[in-house]
């Protein structure tokens, strides 16, 4: 734990560095006459703005150092959330600069529209149909595939955008240097984009997976069974995931990340997703021939058991339960000794994800599973409705802080657990959300 | 709630940046 919060704090030093130390290297060497305060103020937030939009590319290119002591779905609610931040600092500026200097609005007689003034327009129309389109994409019925690669060319032109005006208007950027620093930082900021786009889908392209088997599971849901090819395959923690690449070439745009479900102790690199039928690209996934070539990306994630826990407590919901199954597996292979409480909840009975197999981990492990049900049969004994803090004090024995906690499943269901467990009293650093639904 | 710990971030982030705007603009028009 005190490694990771070292490591958070690296990590947010890193960013405001990244985008307080160029700001503030504008006032060294040789320096124009000052305006206005505020007109000062909202040159400060245009590119302080700038920088933010630029590191966003940095938060995405999936290096483990950034995302590790977070977690993927934490540092894409980073990215989502941080870049309300920075658009609202980008369009503040033109707004305060012309509120304090209304006479920039008339442009002399006879001037031509100066070249850092459309580029500012293009860039904030980028940045505003970029946000408009993230944030509302279902609503909007915009295609996840059609959606990722507009936001890769929406991000790419609003940043260059942004680059050519500050480098056109030039006020600060009158030294040589100062324009290399600004110019080289953007080019790093797409670098990352070049690099998770075309340096790292070479690294997968030469280590490619075959499917083995699909399997048709329980709850609409199939498992892929991935065998490596030529090569020995990753060792993954159980609970990550990995970006899968199914149709075609690791260098297309979308890929899609799901947990793991099989055990991390599998010898020959075999790996498992286990995916539910949504009716969008998981509709596929079923119909996947054995001997596919396919391509992935991994392992990701934080959200894993190995912290020291007198049990573990497993929360699933739905689909959710695939990065618990990694989990029982392995700890089963592991022949782990400590109790384990799976909290499972479903539409119905028969609706049950691997519930054949969870009863015989059972017998393997110290494992007790309850089973909450929307729509149970009749006569059901056990738990129906949701899951709650009064559920859990009826199948946890206290004290519920020594117990670590896994959740995954539907948002709102997230929500009200996590709400559940500050009830009980269970601090922060006791459990780990995953919520698989990044966009 | 690393969720809720990471929007705490955001915010206070933002806080940073804008504060350290005003210094910069501050910086210009009194130093």
């Amino acid at each position: 734990m005190r490694r990771y919060t070292v490591h958070g704090a690296v990590w947010i030093g890193v960013y405001l560095l990244f985008i307080l130390a160029p700001l503030f290297a504008l006032l060294t060497g040789s320096l124009p006459d000052a305006r206005g305060f505020w007109t000062e103020f909202s040159v400060a937030i245009g590119y302080s703005g700038l920088a933010m939009m630029g590191l966003q590319f940095g938060l995405t290119a999936r290096f483990r150092y950034v995302t590790d002591p977070w977690g993927e779905d934490v540092i894409y609610h980073f990215h989502r959330q941080i870049s309300l931040i920075a658009v609202g600092l980008v369009v503040a500026h033109p707004l305060i600069m012309f509120a304090a200097q209304p006479q920039l609005l008339v442009l002399p007689e006879g001037a031509d529209v100066p070249l850092g003034a459309v580029a500012a327009v293009v860039s904030i129309g980028a940045l505003i149909t970029l946000v408009v389109t993230a944030l509302w994409r279902a609503e909007l019925k915009i295609r996840y595939e059609t959606w990722h690669l507009s936001h890769i060319v929406l991000a790419v032109v609003a940043v260059t955008g942004g680059l050519v005006h500050m480098v056109g208007w030039g006020f600060y950027l009158a030294d040589p240097w100062k324009r290399a620093l600004w110019i080289g930082l953007t080019i790093f900021w797409i670098g990352l984009l070049l690099y998770v786009r075309f340096v790292k889908p070479l690294f997968v392209l030469r280590r490619p997976y075959r499917v083995a088997e699909v399997r048709r599971e329980r709850g609409n849901s199939s498992t892929l069974v991935m065998k490596p090819e030529g090569h020995a395959g990753f060792r993954f923690r159980p609970g990550q995931f990995g970006w899968l690449a199914l149709w075609g070439s690791p260098f297309r745009i979308t890929g899609h990340p799901f947990s793991f479900s099989s055990s991390a102790e599998a010898a020959d690199g075999r790996v498992e997703m286990t995916i539910r039928n949504l009716g969008d690209f998981t509709s596929t996934i079923a119909s996947v021939p054995v001997g596919q070539r396919i391509y992935l990306d991994g392992p990701y994630g934080a959200f894993t058991i190995g912290n020291p826990a007198d049990m573990h407590v497993l929360i699933a919901g739905g689909v959710g339960v695939t990065p618990m199954m990694s989990m029982l597996r392995t700890l089963a292979d592991r022949g782990d000794a400590r109790p384990v409480i799976l909290f499972y909840g479903s539409k119905d009975w028969d609706a049950i994800t691997f519930r054949e197999e969870l009863e015989l981990l059972e017998a393997r492990l110290k494992l007790t599973v309850v089973h909450v049900l929307a729509n149970p049969p009749a006569p059901w004994a056990g738990e129906q409705g949701y899951i709650d803090a009064e559920l859990f004090k009826r199948h946890l024995p206290p004290p519920y802080a020594d117990h670590e906690y896994f959740i995954c499943g539907p948002g709102p269901m997230m929500d009200s657990i996590e709400q559940a467990l500050r009830e009980l009293g269970v601090p922060m650093s006791k459990y780990h959300s995953e919520r698989y639904r990044f966009v | 709630m690393r969720r809720l710990f990471a929007d705490r971030l955001v915010l206070a982030t933002g806080a940073v940046v804008i504060l350290m705007s005003l210094l910069f603009a501050a910086s210009r028009v009194l130093g």
